[in-house]
């Protein structure tokens, strides 16, 4: 019973993260992404297949395709084609 | 001269609140402006319901959210919804938030030097930002349906291709402009939400500026400065007796009924907390003339709550008095804050000296909480009492001069008059001999303070006047407040945690006069007591953290509204690294899952007593129904709670396949039973009731859930048997589809015995009992030839196999009677009996199988008797009744 509640605690404590926005990049090449959040305007750049986590209270981010999004900093997105996709 | 400093009253009164700092009062927050009037009253109610632990949580958590609501509604106003396009509508929405955006920025400039703004200021800049976000997430739809339609379209075709159809051209073009205008607009709320964090930021550190500024502001001190402040004492004087008189007459002439009532009012209110608290928890609160010395905890408690309640006696009283003299409109613009600070001020001395009687009791040393002798607890209540008093009174002159409109230069000497008294009362305090040292009583002369104490005092006083006479009257006022202040609040703090500590130990709250009346009244037991006794005591925790550290924080500078803001922040998002948690969220979810536990309990509850029993539905099914249903309502009320507690079960899929390696090898035989039991329910091979026999346990089925079953054994002892042993091993069960069953008498007789009269008897015994079935009928079988005994059995057929062991028993006896009767013979072996006198006896429930060629065949005496059951050892044999004869 203790490794069940164990292994259900770790369950819990794994699934937390999905709380700051996660970008993924699906497409074969980097992405780069121009992120604003708070004062600051910078850019993030996604290696083909890789995974980023940003901006945790809201931000406004610009993808390749050039189109600008807003975000709660919630949301998991995916770039497919230079264009996000948010789930 | 003093002419010059009246000219610009507006002027000055912001130079003066940068000089004194603002001096904050104790048990509220109430910093004394005289534009803000109307927001005192507010704050008093802030402070109101901290002291009483009222709300003050929601409230905090709504406040921001509540904020950015109205800016929303009023934008969906201004372009009707149905005419406008949906980025019209959001156009307007960011039009309108930039609107509220510059009005904030100018707000911000223009309350410079006033922290309590700033700080409201910012919460509402902070709820813009948010806003803007959300304005920007709303397009997300629209542009991702773009997306989809031009994706769908195509790519325009190159120059050379046979030209598409025009509609697609027109459309594509109308979707790409579209487009266009949404990333504009989304580039608007982009650059907006970068301007909100900006002022913001600005606001912060005008804020950091602001503190820094009052506190180390430096006034050169001279014998000019003297002689501008007494100029303006004199004028503030004068104005003050003829606003407060022409104030008191015509309240005397024309509010008369009202400023009685709204005392009245007010000290009905304190009085009845007083008395009410005072018959809950006399013996808790106030000291008794005991003869001999109180416990350390009962003086612990004392001194919390008669330090406690007193105070929040005064403060009800306060924030009442002012509440119903501003309702009554008896006190005027100038005359409110002075009332304010006055009451205010009557609080911390309220406070600080009960505080310091509880810890001191100068007069019954025998409640003292530190060991100090009686004339150095004495002077020590004194002169803390007095540092109290001048503090007060400095912060009380700050406000008469404020509301009077008085130059700087008098607040400044005043604080400065103040910080000296309390650095001289600190140096004098180095020179009180309070020390008891063991074994004296605390009627002697004592002794003085260790050096490192006494070192420290001078330090301080000596700081406080240096400090002051140099020019920094700002900090070392702010230094002598925290002095008095902050010490006593953590001193209560320190109290009243032993306190929690002292009633949440085990029986410590039965002892009380609360406990022995709850045992009373409510008839509670001595563990309820003791479980009531663990609340109190976290309750008197929750208490002091919840009220005794906003208070620290007030004391030190910070405003309500931070507070506010901070508080929401820990309810609601509490960031560690990139993961958010939310303590209201997870709340919420631990509530739902309860209440669908609840449900599903319920539901359980209803569907097996009134739709299964009625229905006549098998006990195994009804069992197997029940369970199932509590298991899914448990899953389902566990899925509700996780994600409204915010978790992501899309993540949790990745961390079930992450898992299922380690169920692999780690859980592997948990989930074996877990799926046994699953497997159990379904195919139900035994039932709650069931006699059943698996490996070497046997006995009846109590309980069967999802991983063991439980089994009673006959001798009541209780098995948990993992599942997984009853799915991969054989199980008997004596009771599966009927309880019929049957049940073997072993006879053994000399070979003196007529075989078929011992058979016909045996035969006539069994048809003579009650509970033996006729069909299937009795029958009697000579089963062996021993050496010098034959061997009968006697196999009857029982409804109720349960009641297998009294049946035997009851033929047994009738058989020996009978054939003793009958001169038939000793139904036992007589030398056997002798020879094997140790044959063992458990007369138990025996369900003996003998296979049919076990029947058939003649065995020796010895071998039928272990051949009775092949399944598990015989436990009756004849050799037991020999022990009779």
């Amino acid at each position: 019973m203790k490794i069940f509640a164990s292994a259900c605690f770790l369950t819990v404590i794994a699934a937390f993260p999905a709380w700051s926005a996660t970008v993924t990049n699906r497409d074969g090449e980097a992405a780069v992404l121009v992120v604003v959040e708070g004062e600051s305007r910078m850019e993030v750049a996604i290696s083909a297949g890789g995974t980023e986590s940003i901006c945790p209270s809201g931000c406004f981010i610009t993808t390749p395709s050039g189109d600008r999004i807003g975000l709660q900093g919630d949301e998991t997105i995916e770039i497919v084609n230079g264009s996000a996709v948010v789930k | 001269m003093a002419m010059k400093w009246i000219l610009h009253p507006a002027r000055l009164r912001l130079k003066q609140r940068l000089n004194c700092l603002r001096p904050v009062a104790i048990l509220s927050g109430t910093r004394l402006l005289p534009e803000k009037n109307m927001s005192l009253s507010k704050r008093f109610l802030v402070a109101f319901s901290l002291m009483l632990l009222a709300c003050s949580v929601p409230a905090l958590g709504q406040q921001p959210a509540v904020r950015a609501e109205p800016q929303g509604q009023t934008q969906g106003k201004i372009q009707p919804p149905d005419e406008a396009s949906p980025q019209a509508q959001t156009s307007a929405q960011l039009d309108a938030a930039r609107k509220s955006l510059q009005q904030l920025a100018d707000q911000v400039e223009k309350a410079e030097n006033d922290d309590i703004r700033l700080a409201d200021i910012k919460v509402e800049v902070d709820a813009a930002a948010k806003q803007i976000i959300a304005i920007s997430v709303a397009t997300r739809p629209r542009l991702d349906a773009i997306k989809a339609r031009l994706t769908e379209l195509g790519e325009p075709p190159p120059a050379d291709a046979p030209p598409e159809a025009d509609v697609v051209t027109q459309e594509r073009k109308r979707l790409m402009a579209e487009r266009g205008e949404i990333n504009a607009l989304t580039g608007t709320a982009e650059d907006l939400s970068i301007q909100a964090t900006r002022l913001s930021n600005t606001i912060t550190a005008t804020r950091r500026a602001l503190f820094s500024n009052t506190l180390l502001k430096h006034t050169t001190i001279n014998g000019a400065t003297l002689d501008n402040a007494i100029v303006a004492f004199n004028i503030e004087r004068q104005q003050f007796s003829r606003s407060v008189t022409s104030w008191l007459r015509f309240v005397w002439s024309f509010k008369r009924l009202q400023l009685l009532g709204a005392l009245f009012l007010s000290l009905c209110a304190a009085l009845v907390l007083v008395v009410g608290t005072r018959r809950l928890f006399s013996p808790l609160v106030y000291r008794e003339a005991t003869s001999g010395e109180p416990g350390y905890i009962t003086r612990l408690s004392v001194a919390f709550w008669s330090t406690m309640i007193p105070t929040t006696a005064m403060v009800v009283f306060a924030v009442t008095s002012y509440f119903f003299l501003q309702s009554f409109n008896v006190l005027r613009p100038d005359i409110a804050p002075i009332v304010a600070a006055m009451l205010a001020t009557s609080g911390a001395l309220v406070f600080v000296s009960t505080l310091a009687n509880a810890v001191l009791a100068p007069r019954q040393n025998v409640w003292r909480l530190v060991r100090v002798s009686n004339q150095g607890a004495r002077l020590l209540v004194l002169s803390i009492f007095a540092m109290a008093i001048v503090n007060g009174l400095d912060y009380l002159a700050g406000a008469i001069g404020e509301a009077m409109g008085s130059p700087v230069v008098l607040t400044v000497v005043k604080s400065l008059i103040a910080s000296i008294i309390t650095g001289l009362i600190l140096m004098a305090m180095a020179l009180i001999k309070p020390i008891v040292s063991a074994g004296e009583t605390p009627d002697g002369r004592g002794k003085p303070w260790p050096r490192f104490i006494s070192a420290l005092l001078v330090l301080a006083g000596a700081g406080l006047i240096i400090a002051a006479l140099s020019g920094y009257v700002g900090l070392a006022r702010f230094i002598a407040t925290q002095i008095v202040m902050t010490g006593a609040i953590v001193v209560t703090m320190y109290i009243g945690i032993l306190t929690g500590k002292a009633v949440a130990k085990q029986n410590a709250l039965a002892d009380t006069v609360v406990g022995r009346y709850l045992e009373r009244r409510f008839g509670l037991e001595q563990v309820a007591l003791d479980q009531a006794g663990l609340a109190a005591g976290l309750a008197i925790y929750a208490l002091v953290v919840l009220v005794f550290i906003p208070l620290i924080l007030l004391q030190w500078g910070f405003q309500i509204a931070d507070i506010q803001a901070w508080a929401y922040r820990i309810f609601t998002e509490i960031k560690v690294g990139s993961i958010t948690i939310s303590l209201v969220g997870i709340f919420v979810g631990i509530l739902l899952f309860i209440a669908g536990f609840v449900v599903t309990r319920w539901f359980q509850r209803w569907l097996d007593g009134n739709v299964m029993a009625r229905s006549r539905v098998d006990t195994g099914v009804r069992n197997s129904v029940k369970t199932g249903i509590g298991y899914l309502g448990l899953g389902l009320a566990g899925l509700i709670g996780i994600s409204a507690a915010g978790l992501d079960l899309s993540s949790l899929a990745l961390v079930a396949g992450a898992l299922s390696l380690g169920v692999g090898f780690g859980l592997q035989n948990i989930v074996s039973n877990f799926v046994s039991g699953l497997i159990l329910l379904v195919e139900r091979p035994f039932k709650v009731g069931d006699w059943v026999v698996t490996g070497t346990t046997e006995g009846f089925v109590k309980r069967i859930s999802v991983r063991a079953t439980e089994i009673e054994t006959f001798q009541r002892q209780t098995i948990m048997v993992p599942n997984s042993l009853f799915i991969n091993a054989m199980v008997g069960n004596w009771t599966h589809r009927n309880k019929l069953g049957r049940s073997d008498i072993p006879v053994t007789v000399t070979y003196e015995s007529v075989p078929r009269q011992v058979m016909d008897t045996l035969l006539e015994i069994a048809a003579a009992h009650p509970l033996v079935l006729r069909n299937p009928e009795p029958v009697a079988v000579f089963s062996a030839f021993g050496d010098s005994t034959m061997t009968f059995e006697l196999r009857v057929y029982l409804a109720d196999i349960v009641n297998g062991g009294g049946v035997r028993n009851e033929l047994r006896l009738a058989i020996y009677e009978r054939f003793r009767e009958e001169g038939l013979g000793a139904p036992f072996p007589k030398q056997q009996a002798e020879a094997e006198p140790t044959v063992p006896e458990t007369d138990e429930i025996e369900a003996p199988d003998v296979s049919e060629e076990q029947m058939q065949t003649v065995l020796p005496a010895d071998s039928v008797k272990r051949s009775g059951t092949q399944r598990r050892p015989r436990r009756i044999s004849v050799g037991g009744t020999a022990e009779t004869d």
